[in-house]
């Protein structure tokens, strides 16, 4: 792969690549002003470097239009590759926000190497997913896409399971994360309108401008699906004394926090009882697998259980 | 391998067997040169794991009614029934899946370290927590027996496990302990021994995945360890490691050290 | 032919794709079926279950909203309470026998086999009477307060107290164990560094360890102690003066306390920013405590631990000290020039060279801060008649101690600037080693060791420019 040496210049094409490719990938297509606006530059500059990449062979122009050849593709789809590795870097092994993901993976994307790469896909165990749900291209270019699509495409009564949420732009993003929203989340759509799209969940029921749920992307369940969320609600609602059966961990846990909690033998179907609330307020001790764990309130909101009352028969799961 | 085989659970000890006696454990503190067997000492935090230990070797490693005291592993040395063991008491982890570092140094050392027997200490009060670990560890090795610990606790609260039905469906020897008060440590040192001397052979039990499509998966890999290396005594759980993508196995695979160890460990 | 290694790899890294996301919870889910079913099998509950549950109850009055903390307050108050009175006694025994009969004899024997002056000098009057001070000093209060933290411990009692205060940890960013390593800081700050293991999450540790130099350990209470009742004592009515230097005391020490939580609140929203944060406290069942094997353990685990490692530092020390003191160059000895050296810098900071000297002599041991000082302030303001000769840590009485200060020219802010700047200085050595053997960072340690030092001069510099305005 021929590198670019000067650092401004490789981060500029690199970026050009980045954006040609996503074009690619949305059947849109990419124009001169596109790739200044995404790499931003001067329409003036974006021609030299357009003109400078294709004389390296990753490009091909054909007057206005360009299109990226099988070498500028496979460039592209390194570049791909080290932001989502690093994103999930960051979602797993760093306590940085979740809103601050892409903005470090875009610094942290065009100053490595390919070995600097493969070390760090190594490290985290050759993820295949970004925490956002975006395939990471394997080091040979290929990755299985999320195959979702857009929750406005969907009808209303439709059930389905996002798989997907854009990260850009920074604004759109963090509303959706602020809703609580997460990759793996069932949803069942309740209306769809140009002003709103409107779908419940966990028993929440969300409410989104078009412009934000055109950022998600879902794939549709069959019509029989039981969803695995319906009634539950957070660990957090069980007062001393009261017990449920957990439901799941919620996914914007992850990293180390979700795999201790499974080590504690939190796992769908385990049964768990609050037992004390600290004089403080905070944290609750839970009885778990015949052990007494304090959790913190925040801890116990990523984990979702079914309430188990006392007129509860024992035999539905 | 063994050809006098015994059949499990093994014989819980009678007392006119001749090894049946504490006098017969000489603690040996740090003395530990020339040893026979290698002895580890696994268990969940809290579970009287260090105390199991300070009761064979005569040290004193600082114990408390506090998950995560051990932290390196501490060695200590005892002989029994005229065999010199050394014994590693390694730190405390709920699980071997490697997510921290307690959780690395304990899995690498039943890995690479070679032990003869492991000691799994687990809470007779919290069966079904500790089995957890019990069974990753026996996916591991498959010359283990299991310390019943804090039985009077369990007794208080309680709670009665039936040993030999836990040690039948485990496959290795399950030895009732009540260390914090030196009861059972005799019948431990026994079980220990004859499971490193080759008298009892065990058949550990390994866990049964439910999902057709994971056993397909993990049945795919496992041949192809297989083929590759034959002697391979845990191949499987090789394949759920890098089917979960441990680099750390990855890299014990690509160098040959799985498999190089075990065979310098016959 | 048999698949290759990197085959084997290679086809491992494609079934990824098949086996998904969650194959890890898939597994994890697998081994704890089976744990369930296996122990469901073996595990029986004879008899009835007991109508009263011991632990629960504990539970319930130990965490409850209206005797939680009055219940913890009383247990630690009785604890410290134990440690300081009943140290004192056996603290001047020992005292006793190491100063008072054993090291004349070492004198009159080493003038009896006829050691040269400066021999005998370096080796009984530095190192043996540094060690033997540090020794009646350190380990009464130690032996006492160890095992009774101790029986805490192992009965069970500690994660509850944890559990009980940490909604305040967590606010500025720390973990509740924290409130463990800082009670054993009180009673030494090496040992509280050995105590942070308790906390496995790698952040909330690292703001544990270089937090825990404020709390003020016991080789600091005799300082804070002693100037507390000598300067502000002093200024109130003789009947008040207990009460109020008692509670001088008390206040410094939670002012580290606070400073504790500053510290912990700062570090985790600046430079810990970004490290793996988890919260993981398990309230294990109480268990009996076994008094003697608790009292054995923990005098070797921990109380001869630090022991061992403080004389290892003070033996050295009390040789620099003696030969400072004893080596001349021109009219003046050598400690003498480095007083003259620092005198302007202690101004500056509302103290004076002698304490910063002896700072820096006690690096290896806090207790002996204020021997330190007397001996430097003895030779420097050539007294005579006072303790006897150059080099030698004594004890006088209060009367004649502060009379020493008076001729050293202190006033109360040298006091009070002493009492702040004994809070936050940098940790002893045994601690700073301790430190980088847990945390095996070098960076880390240097944090620990240099945040408190700065922080000590900006307050005492700050502290003396507002008292010389006003």
């Amino acid at each position: 792969m021929n590198k670019l040496t000067d650092t401004t210049e490789r981060i500029f094409s690199e970026d050009a690549l980045k954006h040609i490719y996503e074009c690619e990938q949305e059947h849109r297509r990419p124009t001169m002003q596109s790739v200044a606006g995404s790499v931003q530059i001067t329409l003036g500059k974006t021609a030299d470097l357009l003109t400078k990449m294709a004389s390296r062979n990753l490009l091909q122009m054909k007057g206005e239009e360009f299109q990226l050849t099988d070498e500028g593709r496979d460039y592209a789809l390194q570049i791909v590759r080290a932001h989502r590795l690093w994103e999930r870097y960051l979602a797993d092994e760093t306590g940085f926000a979740e809103t601050e993901w892409h903005e470090l993976a875009d610094r942290h994307e065009h100053s490595m190497s390919p070995t600097e790469i493969e070390a760090l896909a190594a490290k985290l165990g050759h993820p295949t997913h970004d925490p956002h749900g975006d395939p990471i291209p394997t080091a040979k270019g290929e990755f299985v896409p999320h195959g979702g699509q857009p929750l406005t495409v969907m009808s209303v009564g439709d059930m389905a399971r996002i798989v997907h949420l854009e990260d850009e732009p920074e604004t759109v993003y963090a509303q959706i994360v602020a809703e609580g929203l997460y990759v793996g989340l069932e949803v069942r759509l309740t209306e769809i309108s140009p002003e709103r799209i409107r779908f419940r969940s966990n028993g929440n029921e969300y409410t989104l401008a078009p412009v934000f749920a055109l950022n998600i992307s879902a794939v549709p369940l069959p019509k029989n699906h039981v969803m695995a969320s319906s009634d539950c609600e957070r660990l957090t609602c069980l007062e001393p004394g009261q017990s449920g059966k957990v439901v799941n961990i919620s996914p914007t846990c992850r990293g180390p926090e979700r795999r201790r909690f499974m080590d504690l033998g939190i796992l769908p179907g385990t049964l768990i009882t609050a037992e004390m609330r600290s004089p403080s307020g905070d944290p609750t001790a839970y009885r778990i697998r015949g052990a007494l764990i304090a959790l913190r309130h925040e801890q116990g909101n990523l984990i979702n259980v079914k309430r188990k009352g006392k007129n509860d028969n024992d035999n539905q799961q | 391998m063994t050809t006098n085989s015994k059949s499990i659970p093994p014989n819980l000890l009678c007392e006119s067997c001749p090894a049946h006696h504490a006098a017969n454990l000489l603690k040996l503190g740090v003395n530990m040169e020339n040893w026979d067997y290698a002895i580890a000492l696994a268990g969940n935090p809290n579970t009287g794991k260090s105390t199991v230990f300070n009761a064979l070797t005569g040290l004193r490693q600082h114990t408390g009614n506090w998950p995560g005291k051990t932290v390196s592993r501490a060695e200590g040395g005892f002989s029994y029934a005229n065999h010199r063991y050394k014994i590693v008491d390694l730190p405390g982890t709920y699980s071997l899946l490697a997510t921290s570092l307690d959780e690395e140094v304990a899995r690498d050392f039943l890995l690479f370290g070679r032990p003869d027997v492991t000691i799994v200490v687990v809470d007779a009060s919290r069966l079904e927590r500790n089995l957890n670990l019990a069974l990753q560890v026996l996916e591991i090795t498959d010359r283990a027996v299991v310390c019943l610990n804090l039985i009077d606790e369990a007794k208080r609260h309680n709670i009665q496990v039936d040993e030999r039905r836990l040690a039948r469906d485990l496959g290795v020897p399950v030895v009732p302990t009540s260390a914090r008060y030196g009861r059972g440590l005799a019948e431990l040192l026994q079980a220990v021994d004859e499971v490193a001397t080759g008298q009892t052979v065990c058949k550990p039990h390994r866990f049964q995945t439910e999902s057709p499509m994971l056993k397909q998966t993990i049945g795919q890999l496992v041949t192809k360890l297989k083929a590759t290396f034959p002697t391979l005594p845990n191949a499987r759980w090789v394949a759920l490691r890098l089917l979960d993508g441990d680099e750390r196995i990855a890299e014990a695979v690509r160098k040959g050290e799985l498999e190089e160890l075990y065979e310098s460990n016959r | 032919m048999n698949p290759t290694v990197d085959d084997i790899l290679q086809t491992a890294q494609e079934l990824r794709w098949k086996v998904g996301n969650n194959f890890h919870e898939q597994l994890m889910e697998t081994i704890y079926t089976e744990a369930a079913q296996i122990a469901d099998r073996s595990v029986t509950y004879p008899g009835k279950k007991p109508r009263f549950d011991l632990d629960r109850t504990i539970d319930g009055i130990v965490t409850s909203r209206l005797w939680g903390f009055p219940l913890m307050i009383l247990l630690f108050t009785v604890v410290f309470w134990i440690t300081i009175s009943g140290a004192n006694v056996p603290s001047d025994w020992i005292a006793r026998l190491l100063i008072g009969i054993i090291y004349p004899m070492l004198k009159t024997g080493a003038a009896t086999i006829g050691l040269p002056w400066w021999l005998s000098g370096l080796l009984i009057d530095g190192m043996y009477l540094a060690t033997a001070w540090v020794v009646s000093v350190m380990l009464p209060p130690m032996a006492i307060f160890f095992p009774l933290f101790t029986l805490l411990e192992d009965f069970g009692y500690l994660p509850r107290v944890a559990f009980n205060l940490d909604n305040w940890f967590k606010k500025s960013g720390a973990h509740g164990k924290q409130a463990l390593t800082m009670m054993m800081g009180f009673g030494c700050n090496a040992a509280g560094m050995v105590a942070t293991r308790i906390i496995d999450s790698p952040r909330e540790r690292l703001i544990a360890m270089i937090t825990n130099n404020f709390a003020l350990c016991n080789g600091r209470w005799p300082t804070q102690i002693l100037i507390a009742t000598l300067f502000i004592g002093a200024m109130v009515p003789a009947q008040l003066a207990g009460l109020i230097s008692a509670l001088a005391v008390v206040g410094v020490a939670l002012l580290g306390v606070m400073l504790s939580f500053g510290v912990s609140w700062s570090l985790s929203k600046s430079v810990l920013k970004g490290e793996i944060s988890t919260f993981s406290l398990e309230l294990p069942p109480y268990r009996p405590p076994r008094i003697w094997q608790t009292i054995t353990t923990s005098m070797i685990d921990r109380t001869f631990f630090v022991l061992w490692r403080a004389v290892v530092f003070a033996m050295p020390a009390g040789a620099i000290i003696w030969l400072g003191a004893n080596i001349h160059v021109g009219n003046l000895s050598l400690v003498e020039y480095l007083i003259n050296f620092l005198n302007p810098l202690g101004w500056l900071i509302g103290l004076n060279g002698i304490i910063l000297v002896a700072y820096i002599v006690a690096i290896p041991a806090n207790e002996i801060v204020i021997p330190t000082i007397l001996m430097l302030t003895v030779l420097t303001s050539n007294l005579s008649g006072v303790g006897d000769g150059a080099g030698i840590m004594f004890q006088t009485d209060q009367v004649e101690t502060m009379a020493l200060f008076k001729t050293g020219g202190w006033t109360l802010l040298t006091g009070l600037n002493l009492m702040l700047f004994s809070l936050m200085h940098n940790p002893c050595s045994t601690t700073i080693y301790t430190m980088y053997r847990e945390s095996g960072s070098l960076k880390w340690t240097l944090v620990a060791t240099l945040l408190p030092l700065c922080m000590g001069f900006v307050v005492t510099f700050v502290v003396a420019q507002l008292w010389r305005l006003f």
